[in-house]
């Protein structure tokens, strides 16, 4: 009787996760609204990985060269970034913090200002602390990769994933010059094979917009700029939410309690039951 | 030292009604000895109610209701206050989940007939807490200050300006500005922090109190007061305390092990829970690319986009949360529990649980023409379950109902 009582309860229980598991399994907004990326198609996959000390530590080297002159981190502090980064305080403070001035509690509030920047660029450059939270890191791997020559815009580039973005390609001296290049690919047949023509040479049209670097003009080969890119993002993705390593070890702690605080109540319950299904 | 204990409760219980109150509502209040899982969300509502009491508390103290600082306060929390993130996420987590587990506490209610004679009142408590808490959800919402919050906030107030002849005036003075200000943010937190938390666990009170007033129902239908032992106790009885109590334990070891994973793992769940564009700063001069409500508005969302009309749309959101309201006196049925009743019940219940969920998933997404369309067949099903409810419960042929659980 009392196994049956629960097999009863773990059907029940099944269901209940079933139901969990609908209120769940929830797609991005993003996702449904169809590609964020706009004419990069779909974003490039990030996996941020915040336990990797050196790619945040060069990440962070990367912001403060090439970014921080125009984006401010106001929300962020300098002390925090470089206890979090595991970079001691000396090295950090003689290496990437340039205005002498700066002590450890202040916030990165950046070095430009907001009236004279919009002033010199039509718009004022973006905070950037929650960049990576409302843009997301797929965007913003995607975003600075995508930079191509078009010589109609002020600076010379455009972007394929923010069409008409403000921003000149800062990274461009390491990523070489990128453009967008036509290609010939092959025609698929109905049947999913390469279509041929009666002397089996494949058919083939051209298709455009493929990003392509000049060879040779940059001062990082591809998989070098990826590699930056990747290391810029995940620091990104670290200032967006500082505490997210932390939360994401802490998690399982907190879980790991509850199963067994739910199997000891399973247990005790079960003992309380048989006083009245006998 | 037992000796003066005793005394010390006897010197208080001849003045305060602790032992009655106790043994009255829980160690001799009976419930029903057979109940399955969806008998659980109401315990699971008020867990998430402290949850959001506490968490709450703790998120004032560093919270700034200014129109310069808010925004601001909250990043303050989330990286400078020792564990501020983990008080917020609970909060963010607990908002969530206190809609997801009171939607299946409401549709137990129609699963079971939980409204009927004598539950009219407690399931009138029970919609006047949803609707409140609709309004504490949305008032919170705004706090953050972020651009979901301003244009979502922009949205729902700029509705109550379709009411003919006070709408704009009403605007105005819920507002207590010409836009969306400084002044909104922190009326709207005297409200949410103090005034619609008093309403709400007021409201909760009642709904207990009218509940151990009329007893508990189960999944049968069936009246356990009808067959009682010698003392008067129902047979098919056990006391809340310590059996229900430990029921609702293990269920809610199961509830907190899914929302730690939410917290610690998907706190935004997706830009659902939070949305992304909230982690911008609110900005008067800069609209959203898409403008949605949170997951647990947006059925009703949809509906109010369904209509055409402002006015009309309005008039069609207020009538979905109004109609609640009057359930117990549409069921005609001869039982409760959709066990019993017939087929017309069984798929008019299927049609309205699939309409609403399809509802909530129109809510969040751009509209397109064919996406409108089924917004109107989503509406025209949800009130047909309400409207047609005399007819089709009167009609049908149900089953009958064991005598005992």
């Amino acid at each position: 009787m009392i196994k049956k009582q629960l097999n009863i309860l773990n059907i029940k229980l099944s269901k209940f996760y079933v139901v969990l598991g609908l209120i769940l399994s929830i797609n991005s907004i993003d996702a449904a609204e169809g590609g964020p990326c706009k004419d990069y198609g779909n974003c490039d996959e990030f996996k941020y990985s915040l336990n990797d000390m050196a790619s945040l530590q060069r990440g962070a080297s990367t912001f403060l060269n090439y970014c921080y002159g125009c984006h401010s981190l106001q929300y962020s502090r300098w002390g925090r970034v470089s206890t979090d980064l595991q970079i001691p305080e000396e090295i950090f403070f003689d290496n990437l913090v340039f205005d002498k001035s700066i002590k450890p509690g202040d916030l990165m509030i950046g070095s430009m200002s907001k009236e004279q920047s919009a002033q010199w660029f039509g718009v004022a450059p973006p905070d950037l602390t929650l960049v990576s939270r409302v843009r997301g890191d797929d965007w913003i791997y995607s975003y600075l990769r995508a930079y191509y020559e078009d010589s109609s815009k002020q600076y010379g580039v455009n972007n394929l994933v923010y069409p008409g973005t403000a921003m000149p390609n800062v990274l461009m001296a390491l990523q070489g010059n990128q453009k967008l290049v036509c290609k010939d690919i092959p025609v698929i047949a109905k049947n999913g094979g390469e279509k041929r023509d009666d002397f089996g040479n494949t058919i083939t049209k051209e298709k455009c917009g493929y990003l392509k670097v000049d060879e040779g003009s940059g001062e990082l080969n591809k998989e070098e700029f990826d590699s930056l890119i990747y290391d810029l993002t995940n620091f990104l993705v670290y200032v967006g939410e500082p505490a997210k390593a932390q939360r994401e070890r802490m998690g399982w702690y907190v879980i790991f309690y509850f199963l067994i605080f739910t199997a000891l109540s399973a247990l005790l319950y079960r003992e309380y039951h048989k006083d009245y299904h006998k | 030292m037992s000796e003066m204990v005793g005394k010390l409760f006897g010197w208080v219980n001849s003045r305060l009604p602790v032992s009655n109150t106790f043994e009255r509502h829980l160690s001799k209040h009976p419930v029903p000895s057979k109940v399955n899982f969806w008998y659980l969300f109401g315990a699971l509502a008020s867990v998430v109610l402290i949850i959001q009491i506490v968490s709450g508390i703790w998120l004032i103290m560093p919270y700034s209701n200014t129109e310069e600082e808010a925004f601001a306060s909250i990043e303050y929390i989330m990286r400078d206050v020792d564990y501020g993130w983990i008080i917020r996420y609970m909060h963010t987590t607990g908002a969530s989940m206190f809609f997801a587990v009171v939607y299946l506490h409401m549709f137990r209610g129609l699963l079971y007939g939980s409204y009927q004679k004598p539950k009219e009142l407690v399931w009138i408590f029970g919609c006047t807490i949803y609707l409140a808490m609709m309004a504490e959800g949305f008032l919170g919402y705004v706090l953050p200050y972020g651009q979901m919050s301003y244009w979502g906030a922009q949205v729902i107030i700029s509705l109550f300006g379709a009411i003919p002849y006070i709408g704009e005036s009403l605007e105005l003075w819920i507002r207590g500005d010409y836009y969306i200000s400084g002044i909104t943010v922190s009326r709207f937190f005297a409200l949410h922090v103090v005034a619609l938390p008093l309403v709400l666990i007021a409201l909760v009170f009642l709904h207990l109190v009218a509940l151990h007033e009329v007893g508990a129902g189960n999944p049968e239908g069936v009246d356990i007061e009808e067959h009682l032992d010698d003392d008067g106790v129902p047979l098919d009885s056990v006391p809340f305390f310590p059996y229900k109590v430990l029921n609702a334990l293990v269920g809610i070891g199961v509830f907190m092990t899914v929302f730690a994973i939410i917290m610690f793992f998907f706190p935004e769940g997706g830009g659902y829970f939070i949305e992304m564009a909230n982690f911008e700063e609110a900005n008067p001069l800069v609209t959203p690319e898409h403008i949605a409500p949170v997951w647990y508005y947006s059925p009703y969302y949809a509906m109010l986009r369904a209509v055409p009309d402002k006015l009309g749309g309005l008039i069609v959101m207020g009538s979905a949360v109004a109609i609640l309201f009057v359930v117990p006196w549409l069921d005609k049925s001869k039982v409760a529990s959709i066990r019993y009743k017939g087929i017309y019940s069984k798929v008019a219940l299927a049609l309205f649980g699939i309409s609403f969920i399809t509802l909530g998933y129109l809510g969040t997404v751009s509209v397109t023409e064919v996406r409108k369309t089924m917004s109107v067949i989503c509406t025209v099903i949800y009130f047909a379950f309400f409207l047609l409810m005399p007819i089709y419960t009167k009609y049908e042929k149900t089953l009958e109902v064991p005598k005992r659980l």
